[in-house]
C-alpha cells in the first residue's frame, strides 16, 4: 500500500521534473553568449562569494582548495565573504533593489537555500535563469524531488546545485541492538523507555525536522505537501502532530519539562549515555564524531523505511552582481566531479555530492565509490534511496510557532 | 582700581576653559551618544515598527503592547526579576562576610587581591559552560557520586540545571560576581574601616555594634552601586539562562532573542520591544534604588 502510493509519487515527481525542463530549456534563448564567451569575459574578475562562515572545514574548502583551483584554471580572484547568516545579506539586496542599485553589486555569489531562496525568488533578487548554462549540469539528477524544489519552491534554474544533506538516526549498537526503523516504531520506543529520548526544541534546525518528519508519519500522502494543498488539510495534520508530541512529551527527557538548546546539546547527552539516540541533518555526522573521539566505535546510523528528509543547499547570483560571468564559473566549477569528490572527502568536509555519481565516467564513478567512509555513515545507495523533499517553508514555520504553542506552552 | 582688561581676561579665561573642556570631551561624547544613543533611537524606531525592508515602515506602539499583553510576558518578568533579584542578594551577603574576613589578609599577602581578580577576566559563558560540565546529571559531581556510592547512577543526581528553580543560573551569577563585589568592598574597608573600627573598641562596641554602626554604613555606597551593577548585568544576561534555564518559561533576554532571531522577519519588532521594555525596566531599577539610597543617607542609616 505504502510502496504502491510512494511509486505513484515518483512517477508524478518524474513528470514533474520533465515538464520543467520543457519550461527551462525555452528558457535560454539563442542570444545568449555561449559558454566560450562566459569564460573569456571571467577571466580576471573578482568573484565575492558570500556563505555562512561557521564551519571551518567549509572554510578552508573554499579559501584553500577552490580559491586556488579557479585562480589556476579560469583565472578568476575568489574572496570568500563569511556572514553569520546569509538572511543579512539577502536583505541588503531587499535595500539595493529598493534603492535602485541594479547594477555593480558587490555580492557576485551566495550559499543560500530554503526561506532565504524564497524570499530572493519572490522579491526577484536573482539573475537568470543560469543554472541550466553550466555544462556540468548534465552530472546534476533534476528528478529528484529535493533538487527541482527547494523546500517546496521551484528552482527553475535561478540556484545551481552544490551539495545535500540528509537526516540519519544515530545510535550506539553496544547499547540498543534493534533500532525501531520507521517514525511510527520510533514513537512506540520511546513510550515504552522513558526519558531515554529527547529532541532540540525547535525552531532549532534539528528539532524542527524531527517534528517534520511526525508530521510526514500523521500524512496519508506526502507528495501533496509539494503541491498545492488546502489550509485546512494543512491545519489538521499539524493539529494531530502536536497532539502525538503533546502526548509523547511526558516519556522525553527530564519527562519533556525542558528540551536539549541545540543538536550539540543532544550530542553531548547521547554521549554521556542519558538519551539512547541522537539524528542529524548532516549524513556523516556520526563519523566525525567517531574520528573526533566524541561518539564511542560502536556508533551507527541509519533512515527510516519511510525514508528520512534531505534537502539540497545551493548557489545563487544576486541581480546586481557585478561579475556575473565569473560567479557562473565557479558555481560549475563547484559542479566538477574533482570538486565534488574533493568536498565529499571525509577528511576535507564530508558533504554529500550533488551531483549524481551514476552519470559520471566509470573512472569517476570508481573514485567517488572508493571514498573512505567513516565507520558509520550509510552508503550513498542506501541514503539515496530513502529521501525524503522538505515540504515548502510555509508549512516548516507553520509547524515551528504551533509546535511553541500547542506543545511547549500547552495552549 | 582694577584693569577692565582683567576681568575681560579671566571671562576669555573661563570661556576657553569651557571651550577646550567641551572640546576635551567631545570624542568621548559623540561614542556615547552616537553610538550608545543612537542604537538606542534606532531601536526604539524598530520597536515602533519601522523596518521598511519587511515592508513595514508605520510606526504604532502594537509590538510593545503585543509584548504587554503575552500571558507569558508576566511569567518571563517574575522568572527574569527571581533570578536577578536572588542572585545579586545571595552574592552581596557573601560578598560582605567575604571582605570583611579578607580586609586583614589583603594588606599582608597582596596574592589575595590578584586570586579575586582572575574570575572577573572569565567570561560568564565560560563559567555557565563550567557549571555544566560540574552540576548536571551526567557531569562531574554527579559521576564521583555515583563511584563513591553515593547515590546509585549519575542520573539520581539532584537536578541543578535546566532546572524549575534556576539554581544553575544562580550558582554561576553567584560565582562570578562575588569576586567583583567583595573587590569594591575592600577597596573602600582598607581606606576607611581601621581608625573607625579602633574608635569602636575604644568605646568598647561589640562585634555587632562595631558591624551594624561602622563597617555597614561604611561600605554600604559601594556594596550598593556594585549590586546595583550585578542585578542590572543579570536582568539583562542572555548567554547564561540559554544555556542553563528551562526551555519554557525563559528570561526575558532570552524571549527578545527567540523574536530577534526568529525566521518571519515581521517577528523582530516585537524582539526589539522587549529589549528596550528590558532596557527600561533596569533605568528603573537604578533610579529607585538612587531614590532609597538618598532617603537612607537623610536618615542617617548610611553615610
Amino acid at each position: 500500500m505504502v510502496h504502491h502510493r510512494r511509486c505513484q509519487c515518483r512517477c508524478f515527481s518524474g513528470l514533474l521534473a520533465a515538464a520543467l525542463l520543457l519550461i527551462m530549456v525555452p528558457a535560454s534563448p539563442a542570444a545568449e553568449p555561449p559558454w566560450e564567451a562566459v569564460l573569456q569575459q571571467a577571466r580576471g574578475q573578482t568573484v565575492n562569494w558570500f556563505m555562512w562562515g561557521g564551519s571551518p572545514a567549509v572554510n578552508a574548502y573554499v579559501n584553500g582548495y577552490v580559491a586556488a583551483r579557479v585562480k589556476e584554471l579560469y583565472g578568476i580572484d575568489l574572496q570568500q565573504g563569511p556572514v553569520k547568516d546569509i538572511a543579512e545579506v539577502v536583505g541588503k539586496l531587499v535595500i539595493e533593489k529598493q534603492a535602485g542599485k541594479h547594477t555593480g553589486g558587490h555580492v557576485d555569489l551566495m550559499w543560500i537555500n530554503g526561506e532565504n531562496f524564497r524570499t530572493c525568488k519572490k522579491n526577484g533578487l536573482l539573475f537568470g535563469p543560469f543554472a541550466e548554462r553550466l555544462p556540468n549540469q548534465r552530472y546534476v539528477d533534476w528528478g529528484r524531488p529535493s533538487v527541482y524544489n527547494d523546500f517546496g519552491e521551484p528552482v527553475e534554474g535561478l540556484e545551481s546545485p552544490w551539495g545535500s544533506a540528509q537526516v540519519v538516526m544515530i545510535y550506539d549498537q553496544a547499547r540498543i541492538s534493534d533500532p525501531p526503523r520507521s517514525v511510527g516504531a520510533l514513537l512506540e520506543w520511546i513510550r515504552r523507555h522513558p526519558g531515554r529520548f529527547a529532541y532540540p526544541a525547535p525552531p532549532d534546525f534539528t528539532g524542527s525536522v524531527f517534528v517534520r518528519h511526525v508530521f510526514y508519519h500523521l500524512s496519508e500522502d506526502i507528495g501533496r505537501w509539494q503541491g498545492s494543498f488546502r489550509r485546512s488539510e494543512l491545519v489538521a495534520t499539524a493539529e494531530r502532530t502536536y497532539q502525538v508530541l503533546r502526548e509523547l512529551a511526558p516519556h522525553l527527557w527530564r519527562g519533556g519539562s525542558t528540551y536539549p538548546e541545540s543538536p550539540v546539546r543532544m550530542n553531548t547527552l547521547f554521549a554521556d549515555g542519558e538519551i539512547d539516540f541522537a539524528f542529524s541533518y548532516h549524513q556523516a555526522e556520526a563519523s566525525r564524531q567517531i574520528l573526533d573521539g566524541l561518539f564511542p566505535e560502536t556508533v551507527r546510523t541509519y533512515v527510516f523505511d519511510e525514508g528520512t528528509i534531505a534537502n539540497t543547499h545551493f548557489v545563487a547570483i544576486p541581480f546586481n552582481a557585478a561579475d556575473s560571468a565569473g560567479a557562473m564559473v565557479v558555481a560549475n566549477f563547484l559542479l566538477s566531479p574533482e570538486a565534488q569528490l574533493k568536498k565529499a572527502d571525509p577528511d576535507v568536509w564530508g558533504d554529500f555530492p550533488a551531483i549524481d555519481p551514476g552519470r559520471l565516467p566509470p573512472e569517476w564513478q570508481a573514485r567517488f565509490r572508493d571514498l573512505p567512509r567513516g565507520p558509520a555513515t550509510l552508503s550513498d545507495a542506501e541514503l539515496q534511496s530513502h529521501q525524503l523533499p522538505e515540504p515548502p517553508s510555509e508549512i516548516l514555520i507553520h509547524l515551528e510557532k504551533g509546535w511553541e504553542q500547542h506543545v511547549l506552552k500547552e495552549r | 582700581m582694577a584693569d577692565p582688561d582683567a576681568g575681560r581676561d579671566a571671562r576669555t579665561r573661563r570661556a576657553a576653559g569651557r571651550g577646550s573642556l567641551a572640546v576635551m570631551l567631545l570624542p568621548a561624547l559623540m561614542a556615547v551618544v552616537g553610538l550608545f544613543g543612537g542604537g538606542l533611537f534606532l531601536g526604539i524606531l524598530q520597536g515602533l515598527g519601522h523596518l521598511p525592508g519587511a515592508g513595514l515602515s508605520r510606526l504604532s506602539a502594537t509590538h510593545f503592547s503585543r509584548v504587554w499583553s503575552d500571558p507569558d510576558f508576566l511569567t518571563s518578568f517574575g522568572l527574569t526579576l527571581y533570578i536577578a533579584a536572588v542572585s545579586t542578594l545571595v552574592a552581596a551577603v557573601i560578598s560582605v562576610v567575604a571582605a570583611l574576613a579578607l580586609s586583614r589578609l589583603v594588606n599582608r599577602y597582596r596574592a589575595v587581591h590578584f586570586v579575586f581578580q582572575v574570575p572577573l577576566t572569565v567570561p560568564h559563558l565560560v563559567i555557565a559552560v563550567a557549571v555544566l560540565f560540574m552540576i548536571s546529571p551526567a557531569g562531574l559531581l554527579a559521576r564521583v557520586a555515583a563511584a563513591a556510592g553515593l547515590i546509585q547512577a549519575p542520573a539520581d543526581f539532584p537536578l541543578l540545571v535546566n532546572d524549575r528553580w534556576s539554581i544553575g543560573i544562580i550558582l554561576t551569577y553567584v560565582w562570578k560576581e562575588i569576586p567583583f563585589i567583595t573587590l569594591m568592598l575592600l577597596a573602600v574597608l582598607q581606606n576607611a574601616g581601621r581608625e573607625l573600627l579602633d574608635v569602636g573598641r575604644t568605646l568598647k562596641a561589640d562585634a555587632w555594634q562595631r558591624f551594624r554602626h561602622i563597617v555597614l554604613p561604611t561600605i554600604f555606597p559601594a556594596l550598593g552601586a556594585a549590586s546595583l551593577i550585578v542585578f542590572a548585568y543579570t536582568f539583562g544576561a542572555f548567554e547564561v539562562p540559554y544555556l542553563l534555564g528551562r526551555t519554557y518559561p525563559m528570561t526575558l533576554p532570552v524571549w527578545a532573542y527567540k523574536h530577534y532571531s526568529d525566521i518571519d522577519l515581521l517577528a523582530r519588532p516585537e524582539g526589539i520591544a522587549t529589549g528596550i521594555l528590558i532596557a527600561g525596566m533596569v533605568a528603573a531599577a537604578v533610579v529607585t534604588a538612587q531614590a532609597l539610597t538618598r532617603a537612607a543617607r537623610k536618615k542617617g542609616i548610611v553615610l
